[in-house]
This record gives structure tokens, sequence and C-alpha cells, in this order.
């Protein structure tokens, strides 16, 4: 389910059945000219990720509103990430996955409440080439397993 | 010559400007007339078959199709992809089935659980249908499986809306 009215007011009446959440964490640096394109890209891609896995699974998963952060502040932004986790736990949704191309992450894995999904990203290239959907598609499904797993 | 009707100055002029005058008025009541009525002109767009597969390739165990359909959704406008499970009955009559749980939504598999190798299932709440679509009872949905309007022309098989039972 996405962040809206709609799929919300779904939710509420059918608790029950869904306990997954995503948050897509996504690093931005707009004062850096030089990585401004390869961070946009990575934030597409991350929504298309978190957009197909949705789209298969949404039923039992939501997607919370991006976490949105400067590149490279990871350590300070731990805490509110937690704190994010934890609202969302009392839910209960009681299996939270942080969703990033962003390697810095893995180093404060042990401090972070949620489960850590951490996909190596790829080089800037369309989105929309059908070599990149079928590589796109590979990995999600690779993804869903690991997501299954935890079910 | 003189018993031929004649046309005076006033009769011409007047000849003159009420044709002139009704090009005009018509040039200015067509865009008016031809958009009141524009939404009857439309086609309807529930009437879209897309082509999906080659007949060919139908066999008797479902297999999955996809194809992309323009989607107008309030204020955006996108290209769907839409998937069905398409499959060929013993009295060889074609079967397209919308792959969407009727519970909460997500897609199921044909045959993805080792222990029922013929029935579709969901993965997220262990949902079940039947090879023709249909619930089994004890498993979270409480509808069968959408069907698509299907039709077959020139060996291709064009899906349409997908109707709930």
């Amino acid at each position: 389910m996405q962040w809206t009215r709609k799929d919300l007011s779904l939710y509420i009446k059918e608790k029950e059945y869904i306990d997954t959440l995503i948050i897509p964490l996504i690093p931005f640096n707009p004062a850096s000219d030089s990585n401004v394109t390869k961070e946009a890209f990575q934030r597409e891609l991350n929504q298309l990720f978190t957009h197909l896995l949705e789209k298969e699974y949404r039923g039992r998963i939501i997607v919370s509103p991006e976490y949105d952060y400067i590149t490279g502040s990871n350590e300070t932004e731990v805490h509110r990430i937690n704190q994010w986790v934890e609202r969302f736990q009392s839910q209960p949704l009681s299996h939270v996955f942080l969703f990033t191309f962003d390697p810095k992450w893995k180093k404060w894995e042990q401090a972070l409440k949620g489960q850590l999904l951490w996909v190596p990203s790829m080089n800037e290239r369309d989105l929309h080439s059908s070599e990149t959907k079928s590589f796109v598609k590979e990995q999600v499904s690779q993804i869903s397993e690991l997501i299954k797993a935890y079910w | 010559m003189s018993d031929k009707q004649r046309v005076s100055r006033r009769q011409f002029l007047n000849y003159t400007l009420t044709g002139v005058g009704g090009f005009m008025a018509a040039g200015m009541l067509a865009p008016m007339v031809r958009f009141a009525i524009d939404p009857v002109l439309k086609p309807s767009a529930a009437g879209d078959f897309q082509s999906v597969a080659s007949v060919d390739e139908i066999t008797n165990e479902p297999q999955r199709f996809e194809w992309i359909v323009e989607q107008v959704d309030g204020w955006y406008e996108s290209e769907v992809q839409k998937t069905a499970w398409v499959y060929r009955t013993e009295d060889d009559e074609i079967v397209a089935l919308s792959p969407i749980c009727t519970h909460l939504g997500c897609t199921v598999d044909w045959a993805s659980q080792e222990e029922y190798p013929d029935q579709f299932y969901c993965p997220c709440h262990a949902g079940r249908y039947t090879k023709d679509g249909v619930n089994v009872p004890g498993t979270p949905p409480t509808a069968p499986l959408p069907l698509f309007d299907h039709k077959v022309e020139e060996g291709m098989l064009y899906l349409g809306q997908e109707q709930d039972r």
C-alpha cells in the first residue's frame, strides 16, 4: 500500500493482515554538482524498486513516506530513523525494512531498529530500457524472497 | 434581356450580407456544437482490447502474460502494466484470469506452493484459488479472481476489461 488516503483507510480496517513496512532512505546533497545527478538517479531507482514491491505485495506491505537526509550524515540520522521505526512498530507493523542504495548505512546497521536492506546501486542509465527493466525485475524478485523469509 | 427579373442594388447587397453573415455565424457555432457533443463522439475506453499473445503460445498450463495500457487516473496519465494468467481448458476454451488477489490486492502465482501444485497461491496471506479462479473456502479471499474479456483475431489473443464474478 502507498502512503495515500485511500490505501491507509483500507489499512486501518485491515490492520491484522498488514504487518510490513518499507522506509526508503534517500541521501541527497544539493550543494554538490558532481553528485546530484547520481543521487537523483538513485532516488528514482529507489522509487521504482519500492513501487514494484508494493505492486506485487500490496496486501501486506506499506511503503512509508521517503526518509531524506543530507549525504554523509548517517551517524546523526540514526536517532531520528529509530524514532520513525518505533512509531511504526507501535501500530503494530512488526517488520520494518529500511530500503537504501547508500552503502554507508552498513556501518550503522547494528544501531538501526529496522532491518537494513542495502542493495548495490547501478550506474546512471535509462530506467526505461528493456535491459534495465529485466535487471530491476530480477533484483526485485530476489528482494521479495528476502522479505518473505521474514514472514 | 428586359423580361428577366432585375436584381436591385439593395437586394444584391441583402443577399450577399446574409450569405457572408451566415458563414460567419456557422463558423462560430460549429466549434461550439462540436465541443458540446464531444463526449458522445469519444470512443469508449471500456471496449479497448489489447493484443497480448499469440494463440499458439497458450497451453493448458496457466502462463503469465504482460501488456501495457494507457491509463488516466485523476491527475496522472500513465502507462500501466497489466498482467493476466492465461490458459486453455480441456474444452479448448481460453481463460484469462486477473492475477490480483480479491483479498487485499497482492499478485497471485500459479503453483508456487509445493503443497498445492494445481492452484493459484497468494504469497501475502496464503489465499488460494482453483485453476478456474474460484477462491478456496477457508482461505482469506472471499471472491473469485476476475476474468478478462477476451477475443481471438488472426491468431492473436486480445484482452479487454476485467469482470468481477
